[in-house]
């Protein structure tokens, strides 16, 4: 009987220990998990807007983070906490959002309302904005352009 | 006993593993739990700014609004080196991920001017790029212009009535699809909300304030980029000077130029540049921008 309860509450204790461990939301509309906290080390994981990641540690502005089987680093910038417990470990500094208001992802200003005001102006060159969009520069290059000009790498 | 003692032992041991993460934040629980939707609608009642999606699809049509008085440029390399040195700034920033990511693009005018959508999107002009004299110049315009993103001071230019408004009609409802009605809402106080950011980006300019912190910001920017923070006050001095001559962009809504001038008069942060940086910066921004 007393094996029986040992068992059963170290099964409960490890469930409830892996449920309860806290989990950041990607923000972003896509990110990266780095090997590294340095925003051009190798690239361990890509994720995307929604992604749920669980966090191991803080270092600086950086979450040492799991996704599926990848460990790495992602950017305290790219990541919310959206529940409504108090700020603080996870709250973004420098961002006007709070946890809470996280919370309401999808909602107000949403592609729906995008694509409604769109059908309303014809007119809106919204092709060009995607273009912009579009026009990425491979973060190789960004790397190169730094070293060349004697810039300091991020 | 002895059972009843292990028992309660390991139930006193989860009790405190649950109190424990207390203090790193409930929000899993009611995750797990689901009662995340409870969550939801109580802080949908709330106030609360704009969030950084909301900000992105604001940003979009803003961006949209000004490439209806303005030509988008079509000058791939001069856009791929004004958005290399966006982004080597955009990354020393206090944001560097924005929802959308920054995007730096190229109007085809004369006007001096630059404009920061809200979310990430940096358009500069022909007018201002020939206006600076090298690329820690042109660095500086950029810098100035994520700073704006960074404080957010283009969804502050919309009217906190009209906010509130669309707080009352995104309140209303859990899910992520609108009715027809709701949409309709929606939309018009979206359509609001751009023509605030508009007007303050194209017509009347952020306040003078908000000027003088993303200049300051911008020197920091430079400093932590490797840029040399001394090209803001060098090029808010050759725009002195040219833009008398042309008038109107960027010195219709930004303050007086000797009053930034001003502003930043001994704030900028000392940094060695070598001078053998300088020449290669010097040298692409050349081959590139004459």
């Amino acid at each position: 009987m007393m094996k029986r309860i040992v068992i059963i509450t170290m099964v409960f204790l490890f469930v409830a220990t892996a449920v309860l461990a806290e989990t950041v939301t990607v923000i972003t509309k896509e990110n990266t998990i780095r090997e590294y906290n340095k925003f051009f080390s190798p690239v361990k994981a890509y994720v995307k807007y929604n992604d749920k990641l669980e966090v191991l540690s803080i270092n600086g502005d950086w979450y040492k983070v799991k996704f599926g089987p990848s460990i790495g680093y992602i950017h305290k910038t790219a990541v919310e906490k959206r529940t409504a417990s108090s700020p603080g470990l996870f709250s973004r500094k420098g961002s006007g959002v709070s946890e809470s208001e996280a919370a309401l992802a999808g909602k107000g200003f949403n592609p729906q309302v995008e694509a409604s005001y769109k059908s309303k102006h014809p007119e809106m060159k919204f092709y060009l904005v995607d273009n912009i969009e579009r026009f990425i520069v491979p973060d190789r290059e960004v790397t190169v352009f730094i070293a060349n000009g004697g810039l300091v790498q991020p | 006993m002895m059972k009843r003692s292990v028992a309660f032992l390991f139930a006193l041991l989860l009790l405190c593993s649950l109190s424990g993460c207390e203090t790193m934040g409930l929000g899993n629980i009611s995750q797990h739990i689901g009662t995340a939707m409870t969550v939801v609608d109580a802080t949908s009642k709330a106030s609360r700014p704009i969030s950084d999606e909301e900000e992105y699809y604001v940003g979009r049509a803003v961006a949209a609004k000004i490439l209806g008085s303005y030509q988008l440029s079509n000058d791939r390399e001069l856009t791929r080196y004004v958005n290399l040195i966006g982004r080597t700034v955009a990354l020393h920033s206090d944001k560097p991920f924005t929802h959308g990511g920054y995007h730096f693009a190229v109007l085809e005018t004369n006007e001096i001017n630059a404009f920061a959508c809200p979310g990430g999107t940096i358009f500069i002009t022909r007018g201002m790029i020939r206006t600076t004299s090298n690329e820690d110049e042109l660095a500086a315009v950029l810098a100035h212009e994520v700073v704006h993103i960074n404080k957010r001071d283009g969804v502050a230019a919309i009217k906190s009535a009209r906010w509130t408004q669309a707080l009352t009609v995104i309140g209303t409802t859990a899910a992520k699809n609108y009715s027809p009605a709701e949409v309709g809402q929606l939309v018009s106080l979206f359509e609001g909300s751009i023509d605030d950011i508009f007007k303050t980006l194209v017509v009347n300019g952020y306040s003078r304030s908000q000027e003088y912190a993303a200049d300051e910001g911008a020197l920091q920017l430079l400093a932590k980029s490797g840029y040399n923070p001394g090209a803001l006050d060098s090029f808010l001095k050759r725009l002195a000077q040219q833009g008398k001559a042309s008038g109107g962009g960027i010195l219709k809504t930004h303050p007086g130029t000797s009053d930034r001038i001003e502003n930043i008069s001994g704030k900028a942060p000392s940094g060695k540049t070598s001078t053998k940086a300088i020449e290669a910066r010097t040298a692409r921004f050349v081959s590139i921008v004459h």
